[in-house]
C-alpha cells in the first residue's frame, strides 16, 4: 500500500473509532450537564425533629409544617411562623383523620402528669384522648383504618402494643419481643388493613383488627420496618432492615421471605421513590449505617437491585422528591455529616448545600403556594426552594467533539502523508558494466584479502573481523547478483547460512557467523 | 483525590515537555562518550565520478527535503495540545458553573494523545548532521575525477556508520586491574581507482580509537561498589596509501625533497614508507580526529613527486 495511503487508512480507522465512542455517549444518555441547587427561604431554631411533615393541620387551604422532637410539637405556618407549640415528655407523633372530617389530625403518645396519655391537636386545639394507659415508654404510635373502623395503635420501648379507639377506649394488647418497637405499619392483606408491628430484638408480627396473631417471625436485630403494597395486589409486602445489614423482603400475607440481601452494613432507613416514573413497578431506596445506599425496584413481585451510592455518614432520612418535573422523583438523602445529596434515576449523586449538623428529617411540601423542600437537621429546619438546571443539547456534545478530534486526525494524517519518505542511508552507486562489476569483484576480493591479512598479523581479531568479512561477501554477493541481472556470465563464489542469511564462501562447511553445518 | 490532580499534573508536564522538546530543532546530540551524533550513512562505491558525486548530492538533497517537511510542521503538536487544554477548559468552566462533564477532557486528552502520534511522526523525519567526511570525500572523489582513466570507476566505501561500532573492535585488553580497553579500527574510506596514466591508486582511511569500557570499582572511603563510566582514550588517524605506477610511463624515485618518511604534511606525518616492488607503499598518521580532505590531497600530491615521467 502507498506510503501517502497508509496514514488515511489509520486516520479513518481512529475516526470510526472516536465517533462510536461519541455516539454512544451520546445516545446512551451518558453526556449530560445538569445540576441541582437549593436556595434557603426561611430557616426557624428547632433541634433533632423525629418527626415531620408538610400538611394541611389547621382549619384553612393551605399547608402547614408540622415538626416533633423529643420534648416539643410545633405547627409553622409558611412563612416560618409558630401556630401552634406545645411541649411534651417522651412524645410520639402519627397523623390520621381522627373526626371524620377529611383531613388529617395529629395524634400524640406521651408521658404525661397522669402517665401514658394519647393527646388530638385538630386545628391546633388540643384535647386528651386517654390517660394512664398500661404501655411502656412511647416508642411509635400510627392510626390504622381497619375494615370496622380505625384505631390507633401505641407502641412502647418494651415491645408492648395497645389498640384504642378514636374515643380512646383501650381495645386490645399485644407484645412484640421484649424490646422497643421499631417499625408500626398497615399491611394490606387480601386488600383488608391489618398491622405490622416489629421490634428492635427482630420479632415482626402481622395482627389483624382485634389484635389476634395472622403469623410472627423473628430475624436479626432490626432497625427499620415498613411495609408498602408494590404491585398493588392488595397484598402488601414488609421490608426489614437489620442491625447486621440483612434487607429482608416479606410476604405480608403469610410471612414467607421474597427477597433477602446482606448489606454488608447495618440497615438505617428504607423508603419508598418512585425514580424510574415507571407506574408498573415501585422503587424503594435503602440507606445504610456507613453511607451505602442502594436503590431497589420491585416488578411482577421480583425484586432487582437498580444502583448503588453511598455518602460518607449515617444515611438518616431519604425522601422522594420531583426535583425536576420530569414526572419521577429523585431520592433526597440526608446523612448523619449533614450532606444532603440528589441521587437521581440513574444513581447520578449531584451534592446540596452541607448543612453544619447531621440530617434528621426532610420532606417536600407546597407552603404559601410554591413547592419547598423542608430539611431538619440537629439545630434547626429550612425551608428550600431546590432547582434544576441543565444544558439543553449537551448530550450531543460528544459527538461536537468527536468531530472536532476526527478533523485533527485528519489533519495530522494528512501532514504526516505530506512528508517523504526518509531516504536509505546505506547507499550503492553501482554502474553496470561489465567492466565496472568485474573491477568491483576484484576490489572487494583484494579487500577481503587485506582483512584476511590483518586477522594474521593480529592487527582485527574477533569479530571485527567477522563483521567486516560478512559486510565485503555480502558485497560481493550483491555484486554476483549484479551480473546475473545484467545477462553477464559469472561464476558463483558465495552462498547463505540458511539460518543467520549471512553470506559464506562457496565450499565452506561452516558458516563463520552461526555455527551452523553446511551441506553444498 | 489530591494523588490523582498530582498524577494528571505530571502526565501533563510530561507531553508538554515531550511535545515542547518536538517543536524545537534537534540539536547536537551527543554520545554517551560526548562525541556529536551523525548521520550514520554507509555508501558502495562502484561508479564513474559524476554518478557517485550526483548520488551523494541527491542524498544530502532527500535528508535535507525529508527534514525541511518535518520542519514545517513542527509546531503543530504543540498547537493540538493547547487546543486540548483549551478543550479541558470547557469543563474547567462548566464546573465552575456547577455542572460536573468529562466529554470535553476527554476529547483533549485524545488531542493529547493524537499530537503525541504526530510529534514521533515528525521526530522520524529529523537527521543528524552528515559528518564532514561525507563532504571530504565527495571533494576528493572531485577533484581526482579528471585524473581517472576514461569509462572506468571508483572502487570502494564510504563507511560513516560509526567509529565506535561494536563490530569495529579490532581487539581488546585488559590492564593489571581487569580494567578493558577495546581498541577500535574503522576503515571509514576505501578508494581504488585506475588513473588515466595507467597507474593504480588505492587509499585507505583508518581512524583507530582507544576506549574503556565501564566498570565496576569499590570505593576507597565508603566501601561501596561503584560503577565508572566508559571512557574515551584517545584516537588517530592512519592513511595508507598504495601508488602502482604503470611502469611505461614513470620509474620510481627514492628519495624526494617533498615527501620523505617522517615528514609532515598538513596534519599528516609520514611513518612508513617503501618503493619496493615498483610500487609507492605508505602509511601516514595524524594525531588528529578530523582531517580535512585538503590534507589527503597534499599527501597524495607529496608522493606523486616520487614519480618521474620517463622520456618519450
Amino acid at each position: 500500500m502507498s506510503r501517502k495511503v497508509i496514514p488515511f487508512v489509520v486516520a479513518f480507522v481512529l475516526v470510526c473509532l472516536v465517533m462510536a465512542v461519541a455516539a454512544l455517549f451520546s445516545f446512551s444518555g451518558l453526556a449530560k450537564a445538569e445540576k441541582f441547587g437549593a436556595s434557603k427561604i426561611w430557616s426557624q431554631s428547632y433541634n433533632t425533629a423525629e418527626s415531620m411533615k408538610v400538611i394541611n393541620l389547621m382549619s384553612d387551604d393551605n399547608d402547614e409544617l408540622f415538626i416533633q422532637n423529643a420534648n416539643n410539637v410545633t405547627i409553622f405556618d409558611g412563612g416560618g411562623n409558630v401556630l401552634f407549640t406545645k411541649d411534651y415528655q417522651y412524645p410520639k407523633t402519627t397523623l390520621g383523620d381522627v373526626n371524620g372530617d377529611n383531613r388529617e389530625d395529629l395524634v400524640v403518645f406521651y408521658l404525661g402528669d397522669l402517665g401514658y396519655s394519647v393527646d388530638t391537636i385538630i386545628d391546633g386545639q388540643v384535647s386528651t384522648l386517654a390517660q394512664s394507659l398500661t404501655v411502656g415508654l412511647p416508642a411509635r404510635v400510627a392510626i390504622l383504618r381497619f375494615p370496622s373502623g380505625p384505631q390507633i395503635v401505641l407502641g412502647d420501648s418494651g415491645g408492648g402494643l395497645q389498640s384504642l379507639s378514636l374515643s380512646g377506649q383501650p381495645l386490645w394488647n399485644y407484645s412484640v419481643g421484649g424490646e422497643e418497637i421499631r417499625g408500626l405499619d398497615d399491611a394490606l392483606i387480601n386488600g383488608q388493613t391489618h398491622l405490622a408491628a416489629a421490634s428492635h430484638d427482630g420479632s415482626v408480627v402481622v395482627l389483624d383488627e382485634d389484635g389476634q396473631k395472622v403469623w410472627e417471625t423473628d430475624q436479626e436485630s432490626l432497625r427499620r420496618m415498613r411495609a408498602f403494597d408494590f404491585n398493588s395486589d392488595g397484598n402488601s409486602e414488609i421490608l426489614t432492615g437489620g442491625e447486621f445489614g440483612a434487607f429482608v423482603a416479606l410476604s405480608a400475607t403469610d410471612g414467607s421471605q421474597i427477597y433477602s440481601q446482606g448489606m454488608g452494613q447495618a440497615v438505617s432507613e428504607i423508603r419508598e421513590v418512585e425514580l424510574n416514573g415507571e407506574p408498573s413497578s415501585r422503587e424503594f431506596v435503602v440507606g445504610g449505617k456507613d453511607g451505602g445506599v442502594w436503590a431497589f425496584s420491585m416488578n411482577g413481585g421480583a425484586v432487582n437491585q437498580m444502583w448503588t451510592g453511598s455518602l460518607s455518614d449515617k444515611v438518616t432520612e431519604i425522601s422522594g422528591i420531583d426535583v425536576d418535573g420530569d414526572g419521577t422523583e429523585e431520592a433526597v438523602i440526608g446523612d448523619d455529616s449533614g450532606t444532603v445529596a440528589v441521587f437521581t434515576g440513574d444513581g447520578t449523586r449531584n451534592n446540596l448545600e452541607n448543612h453544619s449538623t447531621g440530617i434528621t428529617r426532610i420532606d417536600v411540601g407546597r407552603l404559601n403556594g410554591e413547592r419547598y423542600v423542608v430539611i431538619a437537621d440537629y439545630s434547626e429546619v429550612q425551608v428550600n426552594k431546590v432547582n434544576f438546571n441543565s444544558i439543553p443539547g449537551f448530550q450531543y456534545t460528544p459527538l461536537v467533539v468527536g468531530v472536532i478530534v476526527s478533523a485533527f486526525i485528519l489533519i495530522i494524517a494528512a501532514i504526516l502523508a505530506s512528508i517523504p519518505k526518509k531516504p536509505e542511508l546505506k547507499v550503492s552507486f553501482q554502474d553496470k558494466s561489465k567492466e565496472s562489476l568485474e573491477a568491483e569483484r576484484r576490489m572487494l576480493k583484494e579487500s577481503i584479502a587485506d582483512v584476511e591479512r590483518l586477522r594474521k598479523s593480529g592487527e582485527v581479531t574477533g569479530d571485527a573481523y567477522l563483521a567486516r568479512l560478512k559486510r565485503l561477501r555480502g558485497d560481493l554477493a550483491d555484486n554476483e547478483a549484479a551480473f546475473k541481472t545484467a545477462g553477464f556470465p559469472i561464476k558463483v563464489e558465495t552462498i547463505q547460512c540458511p539460518n543467520c542469511g549471512g553470506t559464506l564462501e562457496l565450499g565452506m562447511d561452516k558458516c563463520e557467523y552461526c555455527g551452523q553445518a553446511l551441506l553444498s | 483525590m489530591e494523588l490523582i490532580f498530582c498524577g494528571g499534573f505530571i502526565v501533563v508536564l510530561i507531553v508538554f515537555f515531550y511535545l515542547f522538546n518536538t517543536a524545537r530543532k534537534r540539536v547536537n546530540e551527543t554520545t554517551s562518550l560526548g562525541k556529536k551524533q551523525l548521520l550514520p550513512v554507509y555508501i558502495s562505491l562502484a561508479d564513474k565520478p559524476a554518478a557517485i558525486i550526483q548520488g551523494m548530492n541527491k542524498l544530502r538533497l532527500d535528508v535535507n527535503k525529508t527534514e525541511k517537511a518535518g520542519d514545517k510542521w513542527r509546531w503543530i503538536p504543540m498547537l493540538i495540545f493547547f487546543a486540548g487544554v483549551a478543550l479541558m477548559l470547557i469543563d474547567v468552566i462548566l464546573s465552575l458553573l456547577g455542572y460536573f462533564s468529562f466529554v470535553f477532557t476527554g476529547g483533549g486528552v485524545a488531542l493529547w494523545i493524537a499530537a503525541i502520534v504526530m510529534a514521533r511522526g515528525l521526530r522520524k523525519s529529523d537527521s543528524y548532521d552528515f559528518s564532514t567526511r561525507y563532504n571530504g570525500t565527495r571533494d576528493i572523489l572531485f577533484t581526482l575525477r579528471d585524473d581517472l582513466k576514461p569509462d572506468s570507476t571508483y572502487l570502494g566505501h564510504l563507511d560513516l556508520t560509526g567509529s565506535l561500532l561494536p563490530t569495529k573492535v579490532a581487539r581488546s585488553a585488559n590492564d593489571a586491574q581487569g580494567r578493558t580497553t577495546e581498541y577500535f579500527r574503522d576503515e571509514w574510506l576505501a578508494l581504488k581507482a585506475k588513473l588515466y596514466d595507467g597507474s593504480v591508486l588505492r587509499v585507505s582511511g583508518i581512524q583507530k580509537s582507544k576506549k574503556r569500557k565501564s566498570y565496576w570499582k569499590r570505593s576507597r572511603i565508603s566501601g561501596k561498589m561503584k560503577s565508572k563510566p566508559e571512557k574515551f582514550k584517545g584516537t588517530a588517524h592512519d592513511l595508507k596509501v598504495r601508488i602502482v605506477p604503470n611502469p611505461e610511463v614513470y620509474k620510481i624515485s627514492n628519495t624526494s625533497a617533498e615527501f620523505k618518511q617522517g615528514l609532515n604534511i598538513g596534519k599528516f606525518t609520514i611513518s612508513q614508507f617503501s618503493t619496493e616492488g615498483g610500487m609507492i607503499s605508505f602509511v601516514a598518521n595524524s594525531p588528529f580526529e578530523e582531517v580535512e580532505y585538503e590534507n589527503i590531497l597534499q599527501v597524495l600530491k607529496s608522493a606523486y613527486t616520487l614519480l618521474q615521467r620517463k622520456a618519450a
